[in-house]
């Protein structure tokens, strides 16, 4: 039910960012909004690196010498980063272990940790002023104003590409943890597999549902990375051209509009960092948790 | 053939999505590597170093508690102890003045008895003494007074008074002091 009602939401906010925002940016200034794909930078091989790859990057790198600087003299009683880092980790892995279990949030806890602090930085990284601001463009000789055509920096997961990769990485992951708590057959009774106790007819019945129920189930799973990613990507996206509109639909205004978004926005990426995690995590959780009186067998 | 049109038809509305998103293998390829990258490092710099500094400190804790635990356990026993010691060491000494009390009423039984001798034997002696002196006294006065008897029959007489006339009179005058 929750999981449904977070779709619908973020997916009703990507599409009014999608269809109405633009129509209001362009309305009000006759600009387009920010485009829908990344732009290539310049080109390592066949990979081109594009200007959101650059800030994941940059997000990447950071959260690691920031991990690492906490984490080099341990002391007993924690000050400075290394406090906020294990306030962070301590916090984040209760929370997990209150969701998933002791058992699963052990084996799991790196990468929905890993999850939650990258989107989340990667989301307010996309928020600092000079981000989608700052780049290649060109005078608008009518106005006077200069237009960015190719920014330098996009957020990082208002790329379709970085929110794909970590729902792929997740679903491979969530495969393997599949496997491993159930086992083949675990695996395939788990999705096809009558659940009650029944008997006669019924019993038969039963089966035909569950064994049609389980292809449904299928085909759930497989949108599931097609769901968390857009989902990522489309509020983020739409945070940044709700943020660009507002900067452009009253240009006297154009320093104050802005502002409450700013913190809209902070929330909003908090807030889809916890959900992509929290559903990373309750998938997982649902998959690898047996039924009562099966744990024995396990 | 319908299958393969279908099959065909999402092909190209997938890769018309792919286009429009931007989305494109190399990029996703060089994401997943980059997400991998920093999830690993996670892993191995963040991480375990600070999870095992948490379960360093849990378990000392719980050790802590346990000490505390074990500590006030062993104050109560202490306690218990102490208590028992302080009970036993009362009731010995309670014994002992007890047998204190007991032991200084026999002796001053015995010792109030020897004196009750001792001065039973010195009046006796006292008795014997005095018995000894009066028959001393009485016999020195027997002696005496016979002598005075003979001298004052000699005197009141005027005649001489043999040997066996004395001592007649002296007998006379024993048996009638007796």
């Amino acid at each position: 039910m929750f999981r449904h009602r977070l779709f619908f939401k973020s997916g009703a906010l990507f599409l009014s960012a999608v269809l109405f925002l633009p129509a209001i940016a362009t309305a009000a200034e006759g600009h387009e909004p920010p485009p829908l794909k990344p732009e290539a930078l310049f080109q390592l091989g066949k990979l081109g690196v594009t200007n959101s790859m650059l800030v994941s990057w940059i997000v990447a790198v950071a959260v690691i010498i920031f991990a690492q600087l906490a984490t080099r003299h341990i002391q007993t009683v924690p000050s400075g980063a290394q406090n906020f880092w294990e306030w962070l980790v301590e916090s984040l892995y209760k929370f997990l272990e209150s969701i998933i279990g002791n058992q699963l949030v052990r084996k799991t806890f790196w990468f929905f940790a890993t999850l939650f602090i990258f989107i989340l930085f990667t989301n307010w990284a996309g928020l600092i002023p000079g981000v989608g601001t700052v780049g290649w463009g060109h005078h608008d000789a009518a106005t006077g104003v200069f237009h960015v055509d190719r920014p330098l920096l996009r957020g990082g997961n208002a790329d379709l590409n970085m929110t794909t990769a970590m729902a792929a990485i997740f679903f491979v992951l969530w495969f393997i943890w599949a496997l491993q708590a159930n086992g083949v057959g675990g695996f395939l009774k788990h999705l096809f597999a009558p659940k009650g106790e029944t008997s006669g007819p019924l019993k038969l019945l039963l089966i035909i549902v569950f064994f049609l129920v389980g292809w449904l189930e299928i085909v759930s799973i497989l949108f599931r990375p097609v769901s968390l990613s857009f989902r990522l990507f489309g509020n983020e996206y739409a945070g940044e051209v709700m943020l660009g509109a507002m900067a452009k639909i009253v240009p006297a205004l154009s320093w104050l509009l802005p502002i409450p978004f700013y913190f809209m926005e902070l929330l909003v990426g908090l807030v889809q960092a916890l959900v992509f995690m929290l559903l990373c995590a309750v998938f997982t959780l649902l998959i690898a948790q047996h039924e009562p009186g099966h744990e024995r067998q396990h | 053939m319908t299958l393969f049109l279908a099959a065909s038809s999402i092909g190209d509305s997938v890769r018309e999505i792919a286009d429009t998103f931007g989305w494109d293998p190399w990029l996703f390829l060089s994401q997943v590597i980059s997400f991998l990258i920093v999830a690993l490092a996670l892993r191995a710099f963040a991480y375990k170093p600070i999870l095992r500094v948490l379960q360093q400190r849990r378990d000392q804790i719980a050790q802590a508690q346990l000490n505390a635990e074990k500590i006030k356990q062993q104050l109560a026993e202490a306690e218990q102890r102490h208590s028992e010691i302080l009970a036993k060491a009362n009731a010995e000494a309670q014994k002992m003045i007890d047998e204190a009390r007991a032991s200084a009423s026999v002796v001053a039984e015995r010792k109030q008895q020897e004196a009750i001798v001792a001065a039973e034997q010195i009046v006796a002696k006292a008795r014997e003494a005095s018995a000894l002196e009066h028959e001393r006294t009485m016999a020195q006065l027997k002696h005496e007074l016979g002598r005075l008897v003979v001298d004052t029959t000699a005197k009141v007489t005027g005649k001489v008074l043999t040997s066996d006339d004395q001592r007649r009179l002296q007998e006379e005058a024993s048996r009638q002091l007796a």
